[in-house]
């Protein structure tokens, strides 16, 4: 996957490149209006990641740009801007996705596969993980052609596991990833220690193999390499 | 009280006691001027009687009831016309009556009479009667005028008034637009109306000031802490010890807390910037439903027994975004100091949103929670906002949130009337 990431702040464009780039995906980066479009016009990018103040104008002008070159790129805003505004209008003027400042990076990787998944495999998609496989059309998670009996919440953390494996996660972005917003005001993640433990469980169940690492107590790990 | 009536009131006080002191005045003037005159013809009559015994008419034959003529030593000297009140058998009327007395001497070949003669003064009584039903009537025209001057001519009078009030109060800082009051020719209210211009001016400026620091501020503090966060994320993938482990998770949870601050902040801001117009009445029984629902494992989790009772319908003016806010805020909080295997329940109508739950019963008073920075426990991981925006929400949206303990529970009662 080829992305084009529209930041002009250096420190986030590289954090989100250096996360990014382990993961396969091409990133490359504008600071600008200006830069963005001439890089549109040049190449072809799967995804854009689109900050909405940038120094020369307002991100949404490049949605408005993508429409009248027909660009076929998907757009992810990410803004620091948290109203309500801006985000009904970046989604009706033809983004995929908005996610607020300040983002986890495991997140941003989940959301930004997720409309891979969504725009270039019709939504349905095999992903593969030795024993594991996730089809995301029908929300199934088989171990060993087993059908594994899943909650939603159980899937999507599964989901999220496998797209950042490899990755420490911690506890705030799994719980943000499952529960949005109403983490805000929940300080303990004992609900996160629960859904893992429970996920853990079930696929230990079906034969699998737990994967799923502790780290210290900061959050967890999808370890592929477990002995 | 309206300013047209205490004008009203103090214009008939003020009227009143004009007339009274008018109609003494009127009254005085009225006794002495009759007094006056009434000399005067007495004094015409005596001299007149005069005459005729000067001209030969024997003094004793002319006395009668208003006439006394008296023989006085020739020795003592002229009297002057001399008038006083009297009370005399009045013939006609047949009994006695005030009078008046006029008496003067004259002295006719070489006698000295005292003629005296009286007649019938009009009485004080007639000229207070007169007095009274003549000022009545006047005040009684007074306040005839003083009715239509309120009904209509205040009306016009104050009517650019009334204007400007209805201009401010559909002042509004969303619209952006100051005050624009129309011209009138009353110096006071043109003075107070371009007063009230400058100052909406001045308002909207202020207003636009703080909202862009509230804005940058927000804006400025979530990029930076962005930036600690994705390198805080970095560093956990680093090959690092325990106890790296442990200070990256304390920093990083104190760069989640500062974001969680800022984020409550600007949304304190935001709601006190009177920002989120509610249109229309909304239905909160989805929402209601939809955030239980979604906070379900939660629940699950601290075994909370859960009795709901939501009815349908139930439509309180808020914007959908604020409404979210707002329950999601009661709801997490009464799961979050909730005990294990405590009690939950949730009841919504049409009159109010009533949360109910188990929990450790507080020192101080609830309602305090709804200060800034307010908790119950100092040591607990929650920054201590959310109810102060819940507070907020209900002052911006006319609601009233009301926090009691009632048999061991912590009530939280939103009442939409």
């Amino acid at each position: 996957m080829k992305i084009l990431i529209i930041e002009d702040n250096p420190e986030l464009t590289q954090n989100m490149v250096s996360y990014l780039q382990g993961e396969n995906i091409l990133c490359e980066t504008a600071s600008n209006l200006f830069d963005a479009q001439d890089k549109l016009l040049g190449f072809q990018y799967d995804c854009i990641i689109l900050d909405l103040m940038l120094p020369d104008g307002n991100g949404l002008d490049i949605l408005n740009f993508i429409k009248i070159n027909k660009i076929s790129s998907n757009v992810l805003i990410i803004s620091a801007k948290d109203s309500l505004d801006d985000r009904l209008q970046g989604l009706d003027e033809g983004a995929d996705d908005y996610l607020p400042k300040p983002f986890h990076l495991s997140e941003l990787l989940a959301r930004l596969r997720a409309i891979y998944r969504r725009s270039r495999l019709g939504g349905s998609d095999q992903l593969n993980f030795n024993e594991i496989v996730l089809d995301t059309a029908m929300i199934q998670v088989k171990v060993h052609q087993k059908i594994l009996d899943l909650t939603k919440k159980e899937f999507d953390l599964l989901l999220f596991f496998i797209t950042n494996k490899n990755r420490v996660i911690g506890k705030e972005a799994i719980a943000q990833h499952l529960w949005g917003d109403y983490t805000d005001d929940l300080a303990n993640f004992d609900f996160v220690y629960q859904h893992v433990k429970n996920l853990r469980k079930k696929i230990s169940q079906a034969g699998g193999k737990d994967y799923i690492k502790t780290v210290y107590g900061i959050g967890y790990k999808f370890d592929p390499n477990i002995s | 009280m309206k300013l047209i009536n205490l004008l009203t009131i103090w214009y008939i006080l003020i009227t009143m006691i004009a007339l009274f002191l008018g109609g003494l005045l009127i009254f005085k003037k009225f006794e002495s001027e009759i007094d006056f005159e009434l000399g005067r013809e007495l004094d015409r009559q005596i001299d007149a009687y005069a005459k005729r015994i000067e001209s030969g008419a024997p003094a004793n034959r002319l006395i009668y009831d208003k006439l006394e003529i008296r023989e006085i030593p020739y020795d003592l000297p002229l009297e002057e016309l001399y008038l006083r009140d009297t009370v005399a058998f009045h013939d006609p009327m047949n009994r006695a009556e005030n009078q008046l007395k006029a008496s003067k001497s004259y002295k006719i070949d070489g006698k000295h009479y005292r003629i005296s003669y009286y007649n019938v003064v009009v009485e004080a009584e007639d000229i207070t009667e007169t007095v009274v039903i003549t000022m009545f009537s006047v005040f009684l025209i007074q306040l005839l005028f003083l009715g239509f001057f309120t009904r209509i001519g205040s009306k016009k009078i104050l009517r650019p008034f009334h204007q400007t009030l209805d201009q401010i109060r559909s002042f509004n800082f969303q619209k952006n637009e100051p005050l624009h009051l129309p011209k009138n020719s009353i110096a006071e209210f043109e003075k107070l109306n371009s007063f009230l211009e400058k100052m909406s001016q001045k308002l909207l400026n202020d207003y636009r000031q703080i909202k862009e620091f509230s804005e940058n501020l927000s804006h400025e503090i979530q990029t930076p802490s962005a930036i600690i966060r994705g390198k805080l994320e970095h560093l956990m993938n680093e090959d690092i010890s325990e106890k790296q482990a442990m200070m990256i998770q304390s920093v990083y949870q104190s760069n989640e807390k500062i974001n969680k601050i800022v984020r409550s902040l600007s949304m304190l801001a935001k709601l006190e910037n009177e920002e989120f117009e509610a249109p229309e009445k909304i239905d909160l029984s989805p929402i209601v439903s939809k955030l239980i629902e979604g906070m379900e494992e939660l629940i699950e989790l601290k075994n909370l027994e859960v009795k709901t009772q939501i009815q349908e319908n139930s439509l309180v003016k808020i914007h959908p975004f604020i409404a979210e806010v707002l329950i999601q805020n009661l709801i997490s909080n009464a799961i979050k100091h909730n005990i294990d295997g405590g009690k939950l329940y949730v009841e919504l109508n049409d009159y109010s949103l009533r949360i109910e739950n188990s929990g450790l019963i507080p020192e101080k008073d609830p309602e305090e929670f709804f200060g800034r920075f307010s908790k119950g426990n100092n040591n607990s991981d929650s920054i201590g906002l959310g109810l102060s925006i819940v507070k907020q929400i209900c002052r911006r949206y006319n609601l009233r949130a009301i926090y009691r303990i009632e048999n061991n529970l912590h009530v939280l009662t939103i009442l939409f009337k």
